[in-house]
């Protein structure tokens, strides 16, 4: 991948792959996910997750599992404000990008 | 290096942040051995990287935490607008969640406690006290004329008393002399009514020294009184007002 993702991007990434799982899901397995769609360092998650859960657009709790507790993200209503405001950014910025690629818009 | 000593190193080098932000830091890397599983705790140790670099991005996070990024998401929320954007999700988080909430509070308020306190207690004082204290005096006004009428009429009322009795001290004297001389004159004529006069006389003396004492006590001993206490009153309320 040559281009870069910004705090921003990743941010909605994160927020992306967090809702997909309406009972929350839990930092290994966003991470492998967020994997899926960008390169990313192992290490790189930790400061984004708690920036959101800061941010109220992400909250936590912890759930038994395996007789240990195992901490879930789960989206907040704020989060949720927060993502489609990212979607239809994103809608307008890449369909840009596209357009000016594909020769759709004139100078 | 195995999970533990990477931990270890990991938390070492986590030494200058709070100890809840530490420990949030650990669970999370402990939840993250725990879920790749022991099979992977190598891979998961290369690709996690130098425990170093980790510490180094979370403090330079956590130093940016009142800086442009945090800020700008939150512009963006509110440039969204919608109902929801501002609304706080109703989910009973967890207590933890809750701590946290509480150690963000104490800790972006902990700098400059030290000002905030005091400054805006005395600031804010005299605002919203000046403004309620011209409504109070603009609407009991009446009352307040209402309560100086009175004060005044008491005022006047008591030196009239005084010196009503003061007059009926001396009109009770001239009746002592009167009787006392229409008495002498009227003993060689008859003894008994002589007598009875000049005992009346010195009834209606009597009973005018009582109220002469009445008058010098509350002329010279009350009113001073009153008037001091009055003064001491006003006084302290003035004292109150200033400190």
């Amino acid at each position: 991948m040559v281009f870069n993702t910004g705090a921003t991007l990743l941010d909605a990434i994160v927020l992306a792959v967090v809702s997909k799982e309406p009972e929350g899901t839990y930092g290994y397995k966003i991470t492998q996910d967020v994997r899926q769609v960008i390169e990313l360092s192992e290490s790189t998650l930790y400061p984004v997750l708690r920036r959101l859960q800061k941010d109220e657009c992400l909250e936590v709790y912890d759930l038994e599992c395996g007789g240990r507790n195992r901490r879930y993200y789960r989206v907040t209503a704020r989060g949720w404000a927060q993502l489609s405001l990212y979607k239809s950014e994103w809608q307008s910025y890449s369909e840009k990008i596209t357009g000016l690629f594909e020769g759709r818009i004139e100078k | 290096m195995n999970r533990e000593e990477f931990l270890m190193r990991l938390e070492g080098m986590l030494q200058s942040i709070s100890p809840t932000e530490k420990e949030e830091v650990l669970q999370y890397y402990r939840d993250y051995f725990e879920d790749a599983g022991p099979e992977n705790e190598q891979s998961v140790i290369e690709a996690l990287g130098n425990p170093a670099d980790i510490a180094e991005n979370i403090k330079k996070d956590l130093q940016g935490d009142d800086g442009s990024r945090a800020t700008a998401s939150d512009h963006a929320v509110m440039e969204y607008g919608s109902p929801e954007a501002c609304e706080r999700d109703n989910y009973n988080g967890s207590p933890k969640a809750g701590e946290r909430g509480n150690y963000y509070d104490s800790r972006t308020s902990h700098a400059d406690t030290g000002y905030r306190e005091p400054v805006p207690a005395e600031k804010r004082m005299p605002g919203w006290a000046i403004v309620l204290l011209t409504l109070l005096i603009v609407f009991a006004s009446p009352v307040l004329i209402g309560l100086l009428g009175v004060l005044f009429g008491l005022l006047v009322t008591w030196f009239a008393l005084i010196f009503s009795f003061g007059v009926t001290a001396v009109a009770l004297f001239a009746v002592l002399f009167v009787l006392i001389i229409v008495g002498a004159m009227c003993v060689t004529l008859d003894p008994l009514v002589g007598l009875a006069l000049a005992g009346g006389g010195l009834i209606c003396g009597g009973i005018g020294l009582l109220f002469l004492m009445l008058t010098v006590a509350m002329a010279g001993i009350l009113t001073p009184g009153i008037f001091s206490g009055l003064g001491w009153l006003f006084g302290r309320r003035k004292k109150g007002k200033t400190v």
